[in-house]
């Protein structure tokens, strides 16, 4: 090596040097994301293992078309009255447990046509209310108050979240089966149920293993 | 006239000598600013705001999360959400842990601090705080016992689910998912949600050990968490500060009693979060940082060998030939040397830093109505550590919701919930 392409050698060096030392600075998104629109039944860009709105989706969309096509509810002579009772969350992610139910009734309700009516038992309190207020004849009925006419449910759709978790060094994996059942409310009978399960896994970036 | 000719053509020689010298200066020189300015530019972050610190978590916290690095922001919500627990401001710690655990739950996949993180030339500490697995599941206790605060035992149960989950990938299977507490609550809200929870129970015992668990007592009505000692803190070792440590000071804190309603009520450590620190097991990060460290102590050596070596043949040659190779070779050892400099295999030591040492619970039947609650604090000779009684005083209904309370030693007292 001569002392010219050693001069060289050094230039190429420092102006690689400078040229990095001088670079901006890489910033993801300077100008920030503008609101992205998504289907509730597609997987966003921020993802985990848990319960997502897709699964809520998917699972309440099978519900729905499986409890349609059920005897009791598609032969009933007259509209099932239907209640919901809370489902049971035993999975190891927390969530609002409601909404997997509220789903199912929305889409029940706008596909069934009047194939099924709900009651509203998480509003009795205000229900109750109104008709002591009629009773005391705070408020004008068009019936008469003293008589209950509050309806008995024909059947209780509920159900039940479970899970399977794992984690190792290999990543999180986590299976979340979904049962709902219709449930006679006279016979305690089972007429209808249904499954979903849905599994993720996960490996998060070798700095947090 | 050949003597006459043969001067000129000497001087000419010499002239373009010094002229090549001279540039080399100046490309040692240029070469000098373009590391400097690689250094510079491999280490600099964008201009923060420098937060002022006034020494109360409840006002340094905020103002951290709000104005300080996005990469620290799960920490200090760690952190904030532990002092709004003592300060009794459950609203604010359960947003603060909702929000440090979803980033929790989503860091699956690519991640831009991380990959910076086990590069050479970033520290460990550039990656987004997550914290070690017994910060995350501390986490995760917390909520749930929020959870259930808010009379949600199903929720808690999943929150106590995922505490375990965090400590399942120990790196020796003894200790994976060995917190006791979870376990137990686990099993309490089964029961307390009509199931049975005798398999959480086992797990619980299996993890006790030798220590008797109480059975889950159906009158129960008031649940009282109960922390104490402070917890465990990190520190870097090695050569190169390479190797995370952890520090678990202590504790003048051993157990606690409780008094209300004519119940004395003694409480004994379940949870040693010192333990759970310590036995995590090594880390994938570990090797990464390991291998830094080596990468760095190989590029200073080679550094030092070539400046050594160029610089002795530079010296002591007088061929210009080899005074020229011996000086790429010192300036080759200079550009190691700045490699070396450059890289970082420091240990991430930023640390959930006030979290207690140990856990506990009692459950408790009491009447419906008012009451006020006396925990005292002992230190290991069964002496009350009198500065640190708390009073509460709370209401049970008879409504089959548990009232759940949370004391620390750091709790401000007194409280009415």
């Amino acid at each position: 090596m001569n002392l010219i392409s050693c001069r060289n050698t050094l230039v190429i060096i420092a102006l690689a040097g400078i040229i990095s030392g001088c670079a901006t600075r890489g910033v993801k998104n300077p100008s920030g994301v503008p609101v992205t629109e998504l289907r509730p039944d597609e997987r966003g860009f921020v993802a985990g293992t848990g319960i997502e709105s897709q699964d809520l989706v998917a699972v309440s969309d099978k519900m729905v078309r499986s409890i349609l096509s059920t005897p009791d509810i598609a032969n009933a002579a007259s509209a099932p009255r239907v209640v919901l009772d809370p489902v049971v969350n035993e999975t190891r992610f927390p969530i609002n447990k409601e909404i997997f139910l509220s789903r199912i009734q929305a889409e029940l309700n706008s596909r069934a046509r009047g194939r099924v009516v709900f009651l509203a038992r998480d509003r009795m309190a205000a229900l109750e209310k109104e008709r002591q207020m009629k009773q005391a004849g705070q408020v004008t009925s068009s019936s008469d108050p003293n008589v209950v006419e509050f309806r008995g449910a024909d059947y209780f759709l509920t159900g039940k979240l479970q899970g399977m978790s794992t984690r190792t060094s290999g990543g999180t994996s986590d299976y979340i089966l979904y049962t709902f059942q219709l449930i006679n409310a006279r016979t305690s009978e089972i007429v209808w149920e249904d499954s979903a399960e849905i599994k993720k896994q996960g490996l998060e970036d070798a700095a947090y293993r | 006239m050949l003597v006459s000719r043969a001067k000129p053509i000497r001087s000419r020689e010499i002239a373009a000598s010094r002229r090549s010298q001279a540039s080399l200066r100046w490309s040692a020189v240029l070469l000098a600013g373009a590391l400097a300015l690689m250094a510079a530019g491999c280490q600099t972050t964008p201009a923060q705001p420098r937060l002022v610190r006034t020494g109360n978590l409840l006002v340094d916290g905020p103002n951290a999360i709000q104005n300080g690095p996005a990469r620290d922001r799960v920490l200090w919500e760690y952190r904030t959400a532990a002092a709004d627990l003592r300060a009794g401001d459950f609203a604010r710690a359960r947003g603060y842990l909702d929000d440090a655990l979803q980033s929790q739950d989503l860091a699956f996949g690519k991640n831009k601090g991380a990959r910076q993180a086990r590069g050479y030339f970033h520290a460990e500490a550039k990656k987004t705080f997550l914290g070690e697995p017994y910060e995350r599941s501390m986490a995760y206790i917390y909520r749930g016992i929020l959870y259930w605060m808010d009379g949600e035992p199903d929720n808690a149960r999943a929150c106590f689910r995922s505490a375990e989950l965090e400590d399942s990938g120990a790196g020796d299977n003894a200790y994976a998912g060995d917190w006791i507490l979870p376990d137990y609550l686990d099993g309490l809200a089964t029961y307390t949600l009509g199931g049975d929870g005798s398999a959480a129970m086992q797990r619980a015992q299996a993890a006790a050990k030798e220590v008797k668990l109480p059975p889950y007592n159906p009158k129960a009505n008031t649940l009282v968490f109960i922390e104490f000692g402070p917890g465990p803190t990190k520190f870097a070792t090695g050569e190169y500060r390479e190797q995370l440590r952890f520090l678990v000071p202590h504790s003048p804190v051993q157990s606690a009693e409780i008094k209300v309603a004519g119940l004395t009520v003694p409480v004994a450590p379940v949870d040693d979060v010192g333990f759970q620190a310590t036995t995590r097991g090594g880390r994938v990060m570990d090797h990464i940082l390991g291998n830094k460290a080596v990468f760095k102590s190989a590029t200073d050596t080679a550094g030092n060998v070539a400046l050594l070596g160029g610089l002795g043949t530079a010296a002591l040659s007088r061929d210009r030939t080899a005074q020229g190779v011996g000086l790429g070779i010192a300036l080759a050892g200079l550009l190691s040397k700045g490699i070396s400099a450059a890289t970082t295999p420091e240990a991430d030591t930023r640390a959930w830093d006030n979290l207690p040492r140990y856990l506990s619970f009692a459950s408790l039947p009491l009447p419906p109505g008012k009451h006020t609650m006396t925990v005292e604090f002992k230190n290991a000779a069964g002496q009350v550590v009198s500065n640190l009684t708390k009073t509460i005083t709370f209401e049970t209904r008879g409504d089959g919701r548990d009232k759940v309370l949370f004391i620390s030693d750091q709790s401000k007292t007194p409280q009415t919930v």
